[in-house]
């Protein structure tokens, strides 16, 4: 099982943590990756100054906003 | 042995009556707990006006430090005189507990007080004196943990007077009820609600009189401590943490790095959730050994919000259960402080440098003026507070 983190601090939630954290739901689902994926919401991963922390299993945290959710989940997700 | 105390009360208008001639204030300071019910002679509005003088003139002078001579003077010579019964009257129950248990009642026309203890309902040993012309009853004692005290307007004694009751709900009915159901009913707002349902029935739903339930229970201080923000300096994690913990009473952390710190020094998982239960607030997270762990400044303004309305006594009694239902962050922060009695924040001086862009809402970039802000709304409720900076 591999896990996709999005941070809820203060700041990334004001950002928009709330929609990225939809959007992956959605696209986890329509994509069938239940099984593989795992959606996790992670504390404040010292990442504050850019968009929403988004973190894939063990990685350094990106910066996801909601224009660039899809494309990073098609990049980082369905072609891993 | 330091007490506090636990109030419940519920009143029900006379039939027809859009206001209540009974009033109910209370103060539950960090000296003491002060409780007035009056009723106003009449109904309606002129009863609401004469018991609404009585309990704001006897709770601000008592605060103050007047003595009960110079408060029942003074409700009495202020109070308007009613046109048709020629006298200024409205009956009161004062009762008065201070930290060290010591309670001291007095009663002016009301049913007297009752006192549930170890099950048993007792009738309290008093003196009459006179002040002013009229009679007061006075009680002094010492409480006990778990005491609770009773009072009510005549409206429920009376009830089904002339209906289905001949002489009313007499008081030693009333003392027997409540003995049969303190059996199972373990919370005063239970108590107090089946009071008052069994009223509104001898009344056939049509109660003849305003008629008000009060309970004041004795109990032991409620601890609760909150950890907010991290340390100034990064050496002191291991220091704040260990005074978290070695705190009485429930323990919580407010607040994403406090919550890493916190499962740092302890070497405990923080567990999280993708469950937004309100879309405006970051969902909680959980760590042994915490019984809450929330984001931080959003929740913190949030919990601020939903207090400044419960700082009003009336809104505290009828929408505490909603309250209790609500799952999110800052409502269960709202709900572990409306239930403590003395209140430990230990806060962290840290500057978290993503909170000072000009993208941030201005008033949230400095977490110790929120809990500032939330520290005042508490202290008006009474509550015990404690500040311990990091």
């Amino acid at each position: 099982m591999r896990t996709i983190s999005v941070c809820v601090g203060s700041s990334c939630h004001l950002k928009g943590s709330y929609d990225i954290i939809r959007i992956f739901k959605a696209l986890i689902k329509e994509h069938g990756l239940e099984d593989k994926w795992e959606l996790k919401a992670e504390f404040c991963c010292n990442n504050c100054r850019n968009p929403v922390s988004v973190r894939v299993d063990d990685s350094e945290p990106y910066s996801v906003d909601l224009e660039s959710a899809e494309a990073f989940f098609k990049e980082k997700i369905l072609g891993a | 042995m330091e007490v506090r105390t636990e109030l419940y009360w519920e009143s029900t208008n006379k039939f027809g009556e859009e206001l209540c001639g009974d009033k109910v204030e209370a103060v539950q300071s960090p000296e003491e707990t002060i409780m007035v019910m009056a009723d106003g002679l009449g109904s309606g509005v002129k009863a609401n006006i004469l018991s609404t003088l009585t309990t704001k003139i006897a709770l601000t002078m008592l605060r103050e430090g007047s003595s009960i001579e110079e408060t029942v003077k003074t409700i009495m010579a202020t109070l308007p005189i009613c046109k048709i019964r020629k006298i200024a009257y409205s009956t009161f129950t004062i009762i008065r507990v201070d930290l060290q248990g010591n309670c001291y009642i007095v009663e002016y026309g009301n049913p007297p007080v009752m006192l549930l203890r170890d099950g048993k309902v007792l009738r309290l040993e008093g003196t009459t004196r006179e002040i002013d012309g009229k009679e007061v009853k006075e009680y002094r004692l010492r409480v006990q943990r778990d005491d609770v005290f009773i009072a009510m307007s005549d409206g429920v004694v009376h009830a089904g007077v002339g209906g289905i009751l001949n002489l009313g709900w007499q008081w030693e009915n009333i003392a027997q009820y409540i003995e049969k159901i303190s059996k199972v009913e373990t919370t005063i707002a239970s108590l107090v609600k089946l009071l008052s349902e069994a009223t509104m029935n001898f009344y056939l739903d049509m109660p003849g009189d305003d008629a008000t339930i009060v309970a004041l229970k004795i109990i032991s201080p409620q601890f609760v401590t909150v950890f907010a923000g991290p340390p100034q300096n990064p050496d002191d994690d291991e220091k704040v943490v260990n005074h978290l913990i070695e705190k009485p009473g429930k323990k919580i952390v407010c607040g994403g790095t406090a919550a890493q710190i916190v499962a740092r020094v302890l070497d405990r998982e923080i567990k999280t959730s993708t469950n937004f239960v309100d879309p405006t607030i970051p969902p909680i997270a959980w760590i042994k050994g915490i019984d809450l762990v929330t984001e931080g400044v959003l929740t913190l303004d949030r919990t601020c919000k939903i207090l400044t309305r419960f700082i009003d006594t009336d809104v505290q009694y009828s929408e505490l259960r909603q309250l209790q239902q609500q799952k999110d962050g800052a409502s269960r922060l709202a709900m572990f402080l409306l239930n403590a009695t003395d209140i430990t924040f230990l806060l962290g001086k840290a500057i978290n440098p993503a909170h000072q862009n000009p993208g941030f809402p201005k008033n949230l970039s400095i977490k110790l003026n929120i809990v500032k802000e939330l520290v005042d709304i508490l202290d008006k409720m009474g509550k015990h507070i404690e500040i311990v900076y990091y």
